[in-house]
């Protein structure tokens, strides 16, 4: 397949809000506008210069139904292409690309964004899962973490107790990012001892909290043009796992394997080992392991080495989605994150990365994944 | 640029309810259609494009997670576009964008909407923001009266001409064998139905359907090997409006004038009245398909009475509008733009049946959603220019 | 935000927002089949009529492949634990019923959280009185005693169940931020609208936002804003439907108040139907709110609003 997005959509600009627990004297649309404003800070570029707008939300977490609508002015969306993908960011972002590759359009805006805060988050998951079966015994993400959690240690011989170390290093590098309102001194007692979904632990579990995020896409041409160090994008995946929850393997997340080889051979890489920064979105701590086992990262079950002290620095720098989950936002964040430490506009980049990968995952259990890579000149 | 083509179309047996199928059941029956139309199987299927109203009128969130299995898309690319009434047609640009982008070669974009499980108008009225006018509400209807209201002051969009539009599609849905609502209308009924948000009258407002739509896309070269009647997109866009922009005027859609304007470019059409030979036009109420004769270029403003009374948008007239009946013959609302270029392609390859509109070659395609705020024009033709 | 908010009490926290709406939910055949009979206190599951895999409950498509399911199977009541979790809503677990390949999703009971082992064997509990959902089985519970089942023939099987009646019930805390906040304060406290001006187009906007949605600059300056209007665009709302707020009929309304360049929502009041489709509400009509007597800090704060003379 001719990878026509390879190396000719780069990221020229991207930003986020701060993610904290509740934005309470902010709305949406507020978050929203801030990020995309700061977006286009130093690029050079205006509203008048995006072409499109592809944006990631929940009508679920908005409580109103085609949300986009109520924020396209927010989101300087007026009179311009706009679509909204009811995934995350990450999937508008793959979107985006592929209409500036196709030559379609030079510049899109990618937003992300959502305030968990206001609903009960639970209302948001559970109502991903079929309503005859599986809503009904009382599934939700705490649940489906748990299960596969318990699958994941069992079969790998892991204890629940290594998973300390997943939850340390995100909070750590956490307390590092401005940009995040998690600090070590947030992991009380209670978060260690609180038995969310045997094996899981409060502590294991992605935090929500309330942000957005903006990311611009240009061509070839016009990142020429904005000069600087352009971010190259260099591949692309994503894929989707059945529904049941039942019916997943559990221990392994073969859609986001799936969805990283895509990106992978897009890019002509040869594996994860090829990316000195590798920003993931997971649901819990064992269900980051898993990823990272997905993506390449380490064999089935070893993912937990990746954590020893000082080793991959290049490992979620921003602290990843567990001290902070902006659901609809968090992939879009890891690409921001990415494109950010790599173009030099960030403070936790490890030294001399040139290139790097995004990952998203959406749904119960994390059924849906996708990946995008990196790269700069 | 690479040119895309259908290949493939399929719709569900249309109902005001299926009791027979789940929501994941109706997306598969439209895409085993549209597979078997095209000759393939979901193996030769890259990747998916679902589209779907707002999740709330099913209850079920980010559905297309559920619907994986119906349509046997494990392990394949599946992203879902939702766009209010107009999301079919962002989904298939959506999956235009896959191809030309180069992520996948085959995509299969899948529309649908269950309408009969849910609270119709409760839910739709949850487009209002909480602060600002939700409490006052009736979906969009009581919006979408209030501009008929005052186009007809400005533009002369008579009761009556509305009363024509419905006369005209439910005459057409009559020959079309996927419209469930089958039942002739006269205009003196549909001047006397009753009102529901006047001047919207029972009889200008389309039925609520159970019903799905699927359309596989492929490029140039690929799509002659598959089909020997492909239905090439010759162009496609779809565009927003800020719902409460400083003097945004419902007289006239902006979203879709700018749409039309691009999609005529790109695709060479310079008198749309002259060129096109069809047009398939998502009206969820007979005033908005007088509005889009004149967003669309049919007509000039303040045209669309004449135009309607004038019987060439009719099946035997110059530029037929909506031969499938439109929306007024089924209305799954997240399925009826897709339904909408599939029935264009069908016309296009001379594929329609009894409602093909002879030696159709050129076709228009408009859809639109939201608060009249989204709006979508295609143009599909059986050349590639 | 660079906006220059004049002073005010910003007194508003969130508005509090409740959807409730009514369902009438379509299992499908195979589905619906399994929860029917469920009430005869029967397991049924379906095997993949291409690569043969047994899952339970039965469906009507394979997760796997993708194929249609060949036949329904009767499954027993009995199998072996293969994962849980303890979580505040109960306990989840993953039950392999005796034949199939697929584990079915469903609670633990009756059972201390300590005897839960891998590899258990567990057996149904019912529902004294079926209610024709899958919570006809309540749980599974440790059973040591059981047999292992085997799958066997479906003959007679129920209809299936076509509709299950659902209700989802969302509630949200909707923030008002500092533009609705300054904005309805002024309303709670002082029957004042205030929008807010574009510095750019020089628009005044309202509902007051961050920023103009046409030149995308943040606005500037917050503008007094009489009750008194232009009637952009109105309907007589006859329909009556679930969910909705007022009672018909009605007025919808959008109207520009003076000064302004956007929509406000509301309604005309103080006519009768007939007065209302008669024509002294129309597009032109110059109005003026009636405010109430409740300070809620909303739209409802203005009861509704009356045609005064000097229609456009
Ligand atoms: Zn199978
Ligand atoms: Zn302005």
């Amino acid at each position: 397949m001719v990878a026509a997005t390879s190396r000719n959509v780069a990221v020229v600009g991207s930003a986020q809000t701060q993610l904290k627990a509740a934005w309470s004297d902010r709305q949406h649309v507020d978050l929203i506008s801030e990020a995309v404003a700061r977006a286009l800070l130093g690029t050079g570029l205006r509203i008048e210069d995006v072409d499109f707008v592809i944006d990631s939300g929940s009508d679920f977490l908005d409580g109103r139904s085609i949300s986009n609508c109520g924020f396209l002015g927010a989101m300087g969306a007026h009179h311009k292409e706009e679509s909204r993908v009811e995934e995350d960011g990450l999937w508008s972002a793959l979107y985006g690309a592929t209409k500036i590759a196709s030559g379609s359009a030079s510049v899109g805006l990618i937003v992300a964004y959502s305030k968990s805060s206001e609903s009960d988050p639970n209302d948001y998951w559970t109502s991903l899962a079929e309503p005859f079966t599986q809503r009904p015994v009382g599934l939700d993400q705490n649940a489906v973490a748990g299960l596969f959690a318990q699958r994941y240690l069992t079969r790998f011989g892991v204890p629940a107790s290594a998973l300390r170390a997943v939850t340390h290093r995100a909070w750590a590098a956490a307390d590092g990012n401005t940009f995040v309102d998690a600090t070590l001194e947030m992991l009380q007692d209670e978060y260690w001892s609180q038995e969310i979904a045997s094996p899981l632990r409060r502590s294991d579990m992605a935090r929500p909290v309330d942000g957005a995020v903006a990311v611009l896409l240009a061509s070839k041409d016009v990142a020429r043009q904005i000069g600087g160090s352009p971010v190259w994008v260099t591949g692309m995946g994503s894929a989707i796992d059945q529904h049941f929850i039942a019916a997943r393997d559990g221990a392994t997340l073969p859609a986001a394997a799936a969805a990283a080889s895509a990106a992978y051979r897009m890019a002509g890489a040869s594996g994860a080992s090829d990316f000195d920064i590798v920003e993931v979105s997971a649901g819990s701590t064992a269900g980051e392991l898993m990823v990272l086992e997905a993506l390449g990262m380490a064999e089935p079950g070893k993912a937990i080495d990746l954590y020893a002290d000082g080793a991959s620095p290049g490992l979620n720098p921003s602290g990843g989605a567990l001290p902070a989950d902006v659901v609809m936002a968090s992939g879009l964040v890891r690409l921001h994150e990415v494109a950010a430490q790599l173009g030099g506009r960030s403070d936790h980049a490890p030294q001399g990365a040139r290139r790097g990968l995004a990952h998203a995952s959406g749904g119960l259990g994390m059924q849906n994944h996708c990946v995008i890579t990196l790269e700069t000149s | 640029m690479t040119n895309i083509a259908i290949v493939g179309t399929g719709q569900t047996a249309h109902a005001r309810r299926r009791l027979d199928v789940s929501q994941a059941g109706l997306a598969r029956e439209a895409v085993m259609e549209a597979l078997a139309d095209a000759g393939l199987t979901m193996a030769d299927i890259d990747s998916v494009v679902v589209a779907s109203g707002p999740a709330m009128f099913g209850a079920v969130n980010q559905p297309e997670k559920w619907l994986v299995d119906a349509l046997g898309a494990r392990f394949k690319p599946v992203v879902r576009v939702t766009s209010g009434g107009g999301t079919g047609l962002a989904g298939a640009l959506a999956a235009m964008n896959q191809i030309k982008g180069g992520v996948a070669k085959r995509v299969l974009v899948v529309a649908y909407d269950k309408l009969s499980e849910g609270a119709l108008q409760a839910s739709i009225s949850t487009l209002y923001d909480p602060f600002w006018g939700r409490e006052f509400a009736v979906g969009i209807m009581g919006f979408s009266a209030a501009y008929w209201r005052a186009r007809m002051d400005r533009l002369g969009h008579t009761e009556e001409a509305a009363a024509m539009v419905a006369v005209k599609n439910r005459a057409n849905s009559m020959l079309n064998p996927k419209a469930h609502v089958k039942k002739e209308v006269t205009v003196e009924e549909v001047l006397a139905s009753k009102p529901l948000c006047w001047p919207i009258k029972v009889l200008d407002v389309p039925p609520i359907s159970d019903g799905a739509c699927a359309v596989i896309l492929a490029a140039e070269g690929d799509a002659e090997a598959i089909t020997s009647t492909p239905a090439w997109i010759r162009g496609m866009a779809y565009y927003s409006e800020a719902d409460n922009a400083a003097h945004r005027s419902m007289l006239q859609s902006e979203p879709l004038k700018i749409a039309a304007a691009k999609v005529y470019r790109a695709s060479g059409v310079t008198n749309p009245r002259r060129q096109f030979d069809v047009a398939e036009v998502q009206e969820p109420y007979t005033c908005f398909e007088l509005s889009y004769y004149e967003g669309l270029g049919l007509c000039p403003e303040g045209g669309a009475a004449e135009l309607i009374a004038s019987g060439a948008t009719q099946m035997t007239g110059d530029i037929p509008v909506n031969p499938s009946g439109g929306c007024m013959g089924a209305n799954p609302i997240g399925a009826t733009a897709l339904i909408r270029l599939a029935e264009a392609a069908m016309q296009v390859t001379g594929k329609a049946g009894a409602h093909q509109i002879q030696g159709a070659e050129l076709g228009l395609v408009q859809a639109g959603g939201g608060w009249a705020n989204l709006r979508g024009v295609a143009v599909v033709g059986s050349t590639k220019d | 935000m660079t906006n220059n908010a004049t002073s005010t009490r910003e007194t508003m926290g969130s508005m509090t927002s409740r959807l409730s709406m009514p369902y009438t939910l379509t299992a499908g055949k195979a589905m619906g089949t399994f929860l029917a009979e469920l009430g005869a206190q029967r397991i049924i599951g379906s095997r993949c009529a291409a690569c043969a895999t047994v899952r339970v409950p039965a469906q009507d498509f394979c997760g796997d492949c993708g194929a249609e399911t060949g036949e329904l199977v009767a499954v027993p009541s009995t199998g072996e634990l293969t994962g849980w979790t303890v979580t505040e809503r109960g306990i989840l677990a993953f039950v392999l019923l005796d034949g199939t390949d697929v584990p079915l999703l469903h609670r633990i009971v009756d059972t201390d959280v300590s005897s839960l082992v891998l590899g258990a064997r567990v057996s149904a509990r019912w529902a004294a009185e079926p209610a024709g959902n899958v919570m006809d089985i309540t749980g599974f519970a440790i059973d040591a005693e059981s047999t292992v089942g085997a799958l066997a023939p479906t003959n007679e099987l129920l209809a299936p169940i076509e509709q299950l009646a659902y209700r989802m019930e969302l509630t949200y805390e909707h923030s008002y931020g500092h533009f609705y906040g300054s904005l309805f304060d002024s309303v709670k406290n002082d029957r004042r609208i205030r929008g807010i001006r574009c510095p750019s187009c020089r628009n005044v906007l309202l509902p007051p936002r961050g920023f103009c949605d046409v030149c995308f600059v943040p606005t500037k300056d917050w503008i007094d804003i009489p009750d008194t209007g232009t009637v952009q665009a109105c309907s007589v709302v006859h329909i009556e439907f679930v969910g909705q707020r007022m009672t018909p009929p009605y007025v919808y309304a959008e109207i520009v108040l003076d000064g302004t360049a956007t929509r406000l929502i509301h309604s005309v009041g103080g006519l009768s139907a007939e007065e209302a489709r008669s024509g002294i509400v129309k597009p032109g009509s110059r109005v003026k709110a009636v405010w109430s007597d409740r300070a809620t800090g909303s739209l409802a704060d203005i009861e509704y609003f009356q045609v005064i003379d000097g229609s456009a």
